[in-house]
């Protein structure tokens, strides 16, 4: 067996937004690809997300939000993070987010954003290269 | 034969079964199979065929239907009958669209009210008949723009409403009654919701017999597929079957609870299984307000539904056909109805495609067809998706696109020039067969598990969509399910930078009113009224009249909903997927 550690990746809805289906889609694609996947539930608080980061020792905090309050979420996100010394959890965000919000959500922290309707693999893909262990 | 040749209506025999008689049905299950076999077969051996063809709700469709499909399971009278008659399979209303189209309908919202009321303004002019307002997140989940889950979401997905001051500025030179009917969804605020529109009539010196107001008061889908909710759902069933309580009593012309299949199909369901959930829901209300001893009569023509089939044509038009006689006869048969306006269902229907992000302007196609097939299937309220609505609220050029679209399906192409065209296809009447077996299958698996709450309790209406959710995922990755521009043709998706942004100056006006409103009101009569909505939670009385009179003091929808919150407790979040 691989001595790699699996891929753990937190799938969070922050804020009022209750769609969840495309989180779970994700959710299960990671799992089925073989990494170790939580997921927050609906109406989370950013600081409660953090908190479920820390504690469940994420490599990645996933978050799907479509309600247009990404410009604010995302980057408290990220600083509540920081505030908490937990620099190397990163975040990918998945939803409806317009292309000149993305270097702004990048310079904020955001590592990455896939639009709606990206193939699980192109997550799968990016995930298993950027995770440093995996 | 000379007899029938003279017409002589004692003489002619009436077939009862559609257009065939059973000896000539073998001769055509014959040909039919040899035709398969030989003709087509051989075409299909040399070329093959180019896809699987399954429907999105799991129905294999077969290449040719013939009446030899039909055979046995289908009596004219018994199954489809006449519009504006039982079963209602062709049509709830006697002359459907050629005496009145469908209602076209407009769901719109955002920012605060006075930027909203300037869109209504437009929307009327364009000949929009309906407006359903679409609120902020806030607003829907009970929270006021001021509460710190409000932050970043007031104004963003629809308009933001926290007092009746808002709704008189949101309907400012708009009387109620010059629409066909007016409301929201506010799914999981039932009473509160009907309260506003019930107050604003009074604001605006209209009686409420003048006027109809239309909820979609469901609460129980957004545990499984929206995710408004705010209480445990028997609470929230009980609160919303109060709303319907109250028009069956006091505006018994509105329609106060649409029970949804959209959302659960859209999130993965399917529209087969997506129907069957609706209807486990209908039931829980519906039995809760047998409980009380309303009689069906009275409360069955106040509840109406909201089908959805976003991705096969011929599959839309079945639904609709199949929902009506499934609804005519479990009123009939399992709820002993005799009004026909019990038995009869109207629908609410909006119209989609599977809308992509690339290349925005193909959606107006997509839409068209997506509401083409609710008209054909006689759908009695019609929305419709504007090209840009998978980005971001649409703007008034999409908008303008949207309605005409409607305005043509309705008047243009001779669409509407005779009721149920498509009743007596082959195919169509096979599929509103299938579909309505499929229903019903469904419909028996979630009654023998427990009904509507359990469904929702045990997870099982959620396994339901996430597995649909991924079924069609995997559809569309493998290319089964083509999708023009995403799996064929590929363009990249791209949310352009003109996608809609909410004005802040809006977002700080909303909070500027709320504070005012908070600082001018009679304090005292706001406590008293929420004191009394709470007596009548505790001690299961309807929480209408209570809510209403705090709502014309204006109390705020967070301050009622704080009140329900306190006595129910909150909901419990999923974190299956």
């Amino acid at each position: 067996m691989s001595e790699k550690k699996r891929i753990r990746v937190l799938i969070a809805k922050v804020g009022l937004d209750g769609h969840d289906v495309g989180a779970r889609v994700i959710a299960r694609g990671l799992l089925d690809a073989g990494m170790e996947v939580i997921y927050t539930g609906l109406r989370r608080r950013p600081d409660q997300v953090v908190r479920a980061a820390i504690e469940e020792d994420v490599d990645w905090i996933g978050v799907s939000i479509l309600s247009g309050a990404h410009g604010t979420l995302l980057p408290q996100l990220r600083k509540l993070l920081d505030e908490q010394g937990a620099h190397d959890i990163r975040i990918m965000a998945g939803g409806v987010i317009p292309q000149e919000d993305i270097p702004v959500l990048k310079s904020a922290g955001v590592d990455r954003v896939f639009l709606s309707g990206t193939p699980i693999s192109e997550v799968v893909d990016y995930l298993m290269q950027e995770t440093a262990h995996a | 034969m000379s007899k029938v040749s003279k017409l002589d209506p004692e003489e002619v025999e009436i077939p009862t079964r559609l257009s065939v008689v059973e000896p000539r049905n073998d001769r055509i299950a014959a040909e039919q199979a040899r035709w398969l076999q030989e003709t087509y077969g051989k075409e299909v051996a040399e070329r093959g065929e180019r896809m699987p063809f399954v429907t999105d709700c799991g129905i294999d469709v077969r290449p040719l239907y013939t009446p030899a499909d039909l055979r046995g399971r289908l009596d004219y009278c018994r199954d489809l009958g006449f519009p504006g008659e039982y079963p209602y399979t062709r049509g709830s209303e006697p002359g459907m669209y050629r005496v009145e189209p469908f209602v076209i309908s407009a769901y719109s919202g955002f920012g605060d009210a006075e930027i909203c009321n300037r869109r209504f303004r437009h929307l009327l002019e364009l000949g929009a008949e309906q407006i359903l307002v679409a609120n902020d997140l806030p607003t829907q989940c009970g929270y006021d723009s001021d509460h710190e889950m409000a932050a970043a979401e007031v104004g963003q997905v629809g308009v933001a409403i926290d007092t009746l001051a808002d709704m008189e500025l949101l309907f400012d030179g708009i009387p109620v009654n010059t629409v066909k009917r007016v409301g929201t969804l506010c799914n999981s605020l039932g009473p509160v919701a009907l309260a506003l529109y019930a107050a604003l009539g009074e604001k605006q010196g209209i009686d409420w017999s003048r006027y109809t107001v239309n909820l979609q008061n469901d609460p129980l889908k957004e545990y499984i597929a929206r995710g408004t909710q705010i209480l445990p759902p028997g609470p929230a069933a009980r609160l919303a079957v109060d709303a319907v309580e109250w028009c069956a009593a006091h505006a018994p012309n509105w329609s106060p609870m649409t029970v949804c299949v959209n959302h659960i199909n859209s999130g993965g369901a399917g529209s087969t299984k997506g129907s069957a959930i609706a209807l486990a829901n209908a039931i829980h209300y519906i039995e809760l307000l047998l409980k009380r001893g309303c009689s069906i009569d009275a409360v069955a023509p106040l509840i109406h539904m909201f089908p959805d089939e976003r991705h096969d044509f011929f599959v839309t038009v079945a639904n609709l056909r199949a929902l009506r006689r499934i609804w005519a006869r479990l009123m009939k048969e399992r709820y002993g109805a005799s009004n026909p306006d019990a038995m009869r269902l109207r629908t609410t229907v909006y119209g989609h495609g599977q809308e992509a992000l690339a290349e925005p302007l193909n959606n107006i196609a997509r839409t068209a067809f997506g509401t083409l097939a609710y008209a054909l299937g006689g759908a009695s309220y019609i929305y419709i998706a504007s090209y840009d609505e998978a980005v971001s609220t649409p703007g008034l050029d999409s908008i303008r696109v949207a309605l005409r679209t409607q305005e043509i399906i309705a008047y243009e192409h001779g669409f509407s020039a005779t009721i149920d065209p498509l009743g007596g296809s082959y195919f169509v009447e096979h599929l509103t067969n299938e579909i309505e077996d499929g229903i019903l299958a469904t419909l028996r698996e979630l009654d023998e598990a427990g009904g509507a709450l359990q469904v929702i309790e045990r997870g099982i209406g959620r396994r339901i969509m996430t597995e649909g959710a991924v079924r069609r995922q995997r559809a569309i990755d493998s290319g089964d399910r083509p999708w023009i521009t995403v799996n064929k043709w590929p363009e990249k998706p791209n949310v352009p930078n003109t996608a809609f942004r909410v004005d802040p100056a809006s977002i700080e006006r909303q909070l500027a009113r709320l504070a005012r409103v908070k600082a001018e009101r009679d304090e005292k009569r706001v406590r008293a009224a929420l004191a009394e909505i709470d007596r009548a939670c505790a001690e299961d009385r309807n929480v209408v009249p209570a809510t209403l009179e705090a709502v014309r003091a204006y109390a705020t929808i967070g301050e009622i909903c704080d009140s329900w919150r306190a006595r129910f407790g909150s909901f419990v979040p999923s974190t299956d997927f």
